[in-house]
């Protein structure tokens, strides 16, 4: 079922020559896991904002054509009712804290949207429990490392049970640790609440593994769009936008380009080294017949 | 140990089983005191009364030594401004003459007053940011029923002091590590590039409002609207119990106040005229 339409969408913010969004049409389906790649000013962030209504809503601008959530144009939403089924996190988790202990931004959200204690003592544990923030609670957000911020903030929006949840640039700020760990939630996430995610990232490793679907923006469009291992097989046009592949499908385009392998990328590791072993298996008969 | 506005407490300290509201309350009238109060000497025992309670909440008391400077400058700027700045007052008793200036008997004793009236309101004052947190402050306007978006922007103005600080070192780093240094350098030199800084930090200001107020709508807050009607659980605050212990203290703290305006405009007492000072004088 399609949950988020962008018909014709584009967006120019005030002043600006040229549109930051350019006639999108793209399709989300409910539960799936996308990637939202591309490189700096190509219009991601703005297409993050546009779901949940903080385009047009707080920035300046002109909108053409239509962005429907749940079968609603944004701009008919009443304030507030989108942020239920629409989650957002920023990719600077320090800017994102409203309260003054970890619990205390936990629950924001959840007394926001009129939940009763009960509920939020219920939702309070099933999020500790899936970030693993319960010896943080009682400390103040700003006094935490880069990672636990970022999982505070994603715990935060997953209180609030939203249908979609929308990162941007989640892990841009974290160290590699922190970054897994990011992804670890987000994956439990995706296990237990089969919930739509829409991850905006640089960093494509955790990443490709996880998602359904790539979409490359470059220049307010869409110019890829596709399953992983269909996206990655158009290397030479992301090397030339710029795009940095995950080590791993890298090195194995250079294989298939080299005619030493065939056949669909690996994207992760353990599927490269399944592939390898293979390869030297393939090798050694070779060599001995 | 707690972490607190001003530093840490023990977990073990008595303060730390007191409601929020008691401290807050505690705060607020206890600092009004000195301002019914003139005779030094009372105003003395309040002082060393809150230094006690400060000991008792095992409140680390070399926090204390940090104040003594400011103390002494502001007794200094006091003292010059009611005698040397203090003017010519034909009526009053003359103790002796500095640089060709009168001092007078009752201007040094007014310089007294004053100076041990702020004592107690920076004792009281330092008591309470050393045994709350800002979650305590926040709580103890909710238990009030403040209205939350009081409470909140309140939280904010606290939140956003810290924030500007510390946006305030990223900037005087960055500009350091391309050459631009104050140190050593005279005020008025200061002053001048005080805007090298300004700017930068003005700049990130209006960055940090913006993503602010996003993150405030992405957690579904309205100041206004539809949402802003939703009825809110006060989580928080389920974890305070006003406890028969808070009614006594808040009970005790206003019988206190009373006691002391029925004390002072009754009966009398804890004024200028019958106050040691003007006894020792006469």
């Amino acid at each position: 079922m399609a949950i988020i339409q962008f018909k014709d969408f584009s967006w120019t913010y005030l002043n600006q020559p040229k549109p930051a969004i350019n006639k999108i049409n793209l399709t989300i389906q409910e539960g799936q896991f996308i990637g939202i790649i591309g490189p700096n000013g190509a219009g991601k962030t703005t297409l993050a904002y546009s779901i949940n209504g903080l385009i047009p809503g707080q920035y300046h601008g002109v909108k053409e054509g239509e962005v429907v959530v749940f079968d609603k144009e944004v701009e008919d939403y009443p304030r507030g009712d989108l942020q239920q089924k629409i989650g957002m996190v920023f990719s600077d988790p320090e800017a994102q804290f409203t309260a003054m202990t970890v619990e205390d931004e936990l629950v924001f959200g959840m007394e926001n949207i009129g939940l009763s204690i009960p509920e939020i003592r219920e939702r309070l544990e099933w999020v500790l429990e899936l970030t693993d923030l319960g010896p943080l609670l009682n400390k103040p957000p700003y006094e935490l490392s880069g990672g636990q911020k970022q999982r505070v903030a994603l715990g935060a929006v997953l209180a609030m049970t939203p249908e979609v949840m929308v990162l941007d640039e989640p892990t841009s700020m974290l160290d590699p640790i922190s970054r897994t760990r990011v992804f670890k939630v987000l994956e439990k996430t995706k296990q237990e609440k089969n919930n739509t995610v829409i991850v905006i990232e640089h960093s494509l490793e955790k990443l490709v593994p996880m998602a359904d679907r790539l979409i490359m923006l470059y220049d307010g469009q869409v110019l890829l769009d596709d399953e992983p291992r269909a996206f990655f097989n158009n290397m030479p046009l992301l090397m030339e936008k710029g795009i940095q592949s995950p080590g791993v499908i890298a090195f194995f385009h250079q294989l298939i380009q080299g005619g030493y392998e065939h056949g669909l990328l690996p994207l992760t590791v353990d599927e490269a080294a399944e592939r390898l072993d293979l390869i030297f298996k393939r090798a050694l008969e070779t060599v001995k017949s | 140990m707690n972490k607190t506005l001003l530093g840490y407490v023990p977990k073990e300290s008595p303060i730390n089983a007191i409601h929020p509201f008691v401290k807050l309350f505690f705060l607020l009238i206890v600092s009004l005191f000195p301002l019914f109060i003139q005779a030094p000497e009372w105003n003395g025992i309040l002082f060393v009364a809150i230094l006690l309670l400060m000991a008792y909440s095992r409140i680390n008391m070399g926090i204390m030594r940090i104040y003594v400077p400011v103390a002494i400058s502001m007794g200094t700027i006091i003292l010059i401004s009611y005698t040397i700045l203090g003017g010519i007052h034909p009526d009053y008793a003359i103790l002796f003459n500095v640089l060709g200036r009168p001092i007078y008997w009752e201007r040094v004793r007014d310089a007294l007053v004053v100076y041990i009236r702020i004592l107690p309101m920076i004792a009281t004052m330092v008591f309470f940011l050393s045994t709350s947190r800002e979650r305590d402050v926040i709580v103890a306007m909710r238990s009030i029923k403040a209205p939350f978006v009081v409470t909140y922007v309140f939280a904010m103005a606290l939140r956003s002091a810290g924030m500007v600080l510390e946006d305030f070192h990223i900037v005087r780093q960055a500009e350091q590590a391309r050459g631009f240094d104050t140190t050593g350098k005279s005020l008025v030199y200061k002053i001048r590039k005080y805007v090298m800084y300004m700017i930068p930090l003005f700049a990130l200001s209006l960055r940090r409002s913006e993503e602010f107020t996003n993150a405030l709508i992405a957690r579904g807050y309205a100041f206004t609207g539809e949402a802003a009607k939703v009825k809110r659980a006060d989580y928080v605050l389920t974890h305070y119990q006003f406890r028969n212990l808070d009614k006594l203290l808040t009970t005790a703290i206003l019988l206190l106040f009373v006691t002391l305006l029925v004390f002072r405009y009754i009966l009398g007492f804890m004024g200028l005229e019958s106050s040691l000072i003007h006894l020792l004088y006469q």
